[in-house]
C-alpha cells in the first residue's frame, strides 16, 4: 500500500514538475517574441526565414497530396450518403462539422509532427549536447529568442497557413473530382458547402488550426531542451515529445468538443 | 579602460573556488577538472534570472558600470573560446564570426565587423573556406574561429577553455603563436581554465589557481 502511495506520489510530482517546466519555457518564450525586438536582429530574422521554409514551404506538397486524398474520400463519402438519405443539404453541413473543423486541423498537425517533429528535438538536443547553447550565452544571445521563438513561430504559424490550403484543396479538389464522377454538380456542391459553413465553423478552425501546431511546438521544444549532455537521450526524447505532442492535441479536441457541447 | 572580471567565492559541486579577478592585460589560470570549469562557464553566462537578481557572485567592473555574470551586457564585454564548443555547427564559417553582430542589431557595429572580417580571416587563413559548414571543420579551425571572434569584439577580458587541446603538434604552435599575437594586439585579459598545468598554451600566467576537488587543497601561485 506504502509503495504505491509512493508511487503515485512521485508520478504527480514528476507531473507537476514537468508542467511548471513548460509553463516556465513557455512563458520565456512567449516574452521574447512579443517584445518583437527580434524583428530588428538579423541573426534572428535568418533562423525564422529558414523555419518556415523548413516547416511551412517544403510541406505544401505533402499537405496537397494529403487533402486531395483526404478531400476526395471524405466528399464522396458525404455525397454518397446525402444521396443516400436523399438530403443533399446535408453535405454542406457535414463538411464544415467533419472535414473544415475536425480533420483538417488534427491532420496538418500529425503532417508537421512527422515531417518536421523529430527535426526540432533531435536539432535542439544536438545543440545542448554541443554546449552550443552555452556558446550562445557567451555570446550574450538569448537562447529563447534565437533558437526557440523562431520553431515556435514556424510551427504556429506556417500550421494556421497549411490548414487553410487543407480545406481549400480538399473541398475545390475533392469536390471537382467527385463531380467529374457525376455523384454531384460541382456548383451545386459549392452553393450547398457555402451554405453549410458558419462563421462559429471558420473561428473554430482558425482556433485550432493555431492552437495544435502550438501545443506540439511547446511539447517538442521542451523536450528538446530536457536532453542535456546526454547523446543517446536525443532520439528517446524525439519520440516522447512527437507521441506526447500527438497525445496533447487528441486531449485537446476532445477538450474543446466538450466545451463545445456543453456551451 | 580598467575593466576588471571579479569572482567570489564560489561552491561548484564539491570544489571551492576561491575568491580572485582577472584584470584588463593579465593572464590568469584556473586549474580544475572538466565539470568544474563547465560550472564556473556557466555561472558565467548561464545564470538563472531568480539567481542572477539576487545570488550573482561573478561580475565585471568597469569605469561606468558593474554588469552582474548572466547578463546579456556581461557577455558582450566577455570573449570566449570554449574547447569543442566555440561555433555553431549547423553555420558558415562567416556567420559564426559575424554571429554576435548579427543579434545584436547595430548596423554600424555590423558593417565594421564584416569588413574586418575579412582582414582577420586572411591573417588567420581562413579566407578560402568562409562559407563552409563549421561542424565540418576542425577543432583547429573551431579555435581559430573564436580567436577571430575575440578580434572582431575587441572584448576587455577573454574566457579560454582548454582550446590548447586536441589539435596535430603543428596545428597546435601555429595557433599557439597567433593566439599570443592577438592577445598582444587586443591587450585583454585572458582567465583560462584548464585541467592540466601543461596545456601548452605558452602563456605566461600573473597567477595559477589550481583547485582541488575535496574543497581544502585550493593553492594560489604566482606566476607560471
Amino acid at each position: 500500500m506504502n509503495r504505491r502511495a509512493d508511487k503515485l506520489g512521485n508520478a504527480v510530482i514528476h507531473i507537476v514538475a514537468e508542467v511548471r517546466r513548460a509553463y516556465r519555457l513557455t512563458r520565456g518564450v512567449l516574452a521574447a517574441g512579443i517584445k518583437m525586438q527580434w524583428l530588428a536582429k538579423p541573426a534572428v530574422t535568418n533562423v525564422v526565414f529558414r523555419q518556415i521554409y523548413f516547416t511551412g514551404v517544403e510541406s505544401v506538397s505533402w499537405v496537397v497530396l494529403v487533402a486531395l486524398g483526404v478531400g476526395v474520400l471524405s466528399v464522396y463519402n458525404i455525397v454518397d450518403f446525402a444521396r443516400s438519405i436523399q438530403d443533399m443539404s446535408l453535405i454542406g453541413q457535414l463538411i464544415s462539422d467533419l472535414l473544415v473543423t475536425e480533420v483538417a486541423p488534427l491532420i496538418v498537425t500529425i503532417l508537421l509532427l512527422s515531417r518536421s517533429g523529430v527535426a526540432v528535438v533531435t536539432e535542439l538536443g544536438t545543440m545542448h549536447v554541443r554546449g552550443e547553447d552555452l556558446t550562445l550565452s557567451s555570446m550574450g544571445i538569448s537562447r529563447e529568442e534565437y533558437l526557440l521563438w523562431p520553431r515556435l513561430m514556424a510551427f504556429t504559424l506556417c500550421g494556421l497557413i497549411l490548414t487553410f490550403i487543407f480545406v481549400f484543396v480538399s473541398i475545390w479538389l475533392g469536390g471537382l473530382l467527385v463531380s467529374m464522377n457525376e455523384e454531384i454538380n460541382f456548383i451545386d456542391f459549392l452553393i450547398e458547402v457555402r451554405r453549410g459553413t458558419t462563421m462559429e465553423e471558420i473561428v473554430m478552425l482558425l482556433v485550432k488550426g493555431t492552437l495544435y501546431p502550438m501545443l506540439s511546438a511547446i511539447m517538442l521544444l521542451n523536450m528538446g531542451c530536457k536532453v542535456g549532455r546526454e547523446p543517446n537521450l536525443i532520439p528517446v526524447y524525439a519520440t516522447q515529445g512527437v507521441l506526447g505532442s500527438l497525445m496533447l492535441v487528441v486531449m485537446s479536441d476532445a477538450l474543446i468538443a466538450l466545451i463545445v457541447g456543453l456551451s | 579602460m580598467t575593466e576588471i572580471l571579479h569572482w567570489d567565492e564560489l561552491h561548484l559541486g564539491h570544489s571551492l573556488i576561491p575568491a580572485s579577478h582577472v584584470n584588463r592585460g593579465e593572464y590568469v589560470r584556473l586549474v580544475m577538472n572538466y565539470p568544474c570549469q563547465f560550472s564556473f562557464m556557466q555561472h558565467m553566462f548561464q545564470l538563472a534570472q531568480e539567481c542572477r537578481e539576487s545570488n550573482w557572485k561573478m561580475w565585471l567592473q568597469s569605469e561606468e558600470a558593474i554588469y552582474p555574470s548572466g547578463t546579456p551586457e556581461f557577455s558582450s564585454h566577455i570573449g570566449s573560446m570554449i574547447h569543442h564548443r566555440g561555433i555553431i555547427a549547423n553555420l558558415t564559417l562567416r556567420e559564426n564570426l559575424l554571429l554576435p553582430f548579427l543579434y545584436h542589431g547595430d548596423q554600424q557595429r555590423l558593417e565594421c565587423a564584416a569588413d574586418e572580417m575579412v582582414e582577420v580571416a586572411r591573417w588567420l587563413e581562413l579566407d578560402s573556406f568562409l562559407d563552409d559548414k563549421a561542424g565540418e571543420r576542425t577543432t583547429f579551425t573551431h579555435a581559430l574561429v573564436s580567436l577571430a571572434r575575440c578580434m572582431l569584439a575587441r572584448p576587455a577580458i577573454i574566457v579560454a577553455q582548454e582550446v590548447h587541446i586536441g589539435m596535430p603538434p603543428d596545428h597546435l604552435e601555429r595557433f599557439r603563436r597567433v593566439s599570443m599575437q592577438a592577445l598582444e594586439e587586443l591587450g585583454s585579459g585572458l582567465l583560462y581554465l584548464t585541467a592540466s598545468v601543461d596545456e601548452g598554451s605558452g602563456l605566461e600566467y600573473a597567477r595559477t589557481l589550481t583547485i582541488a576537488q575535496d574543497c581544502q587543497n585550493s593553492g594560489q601561485t604566482e606566476g607560471e
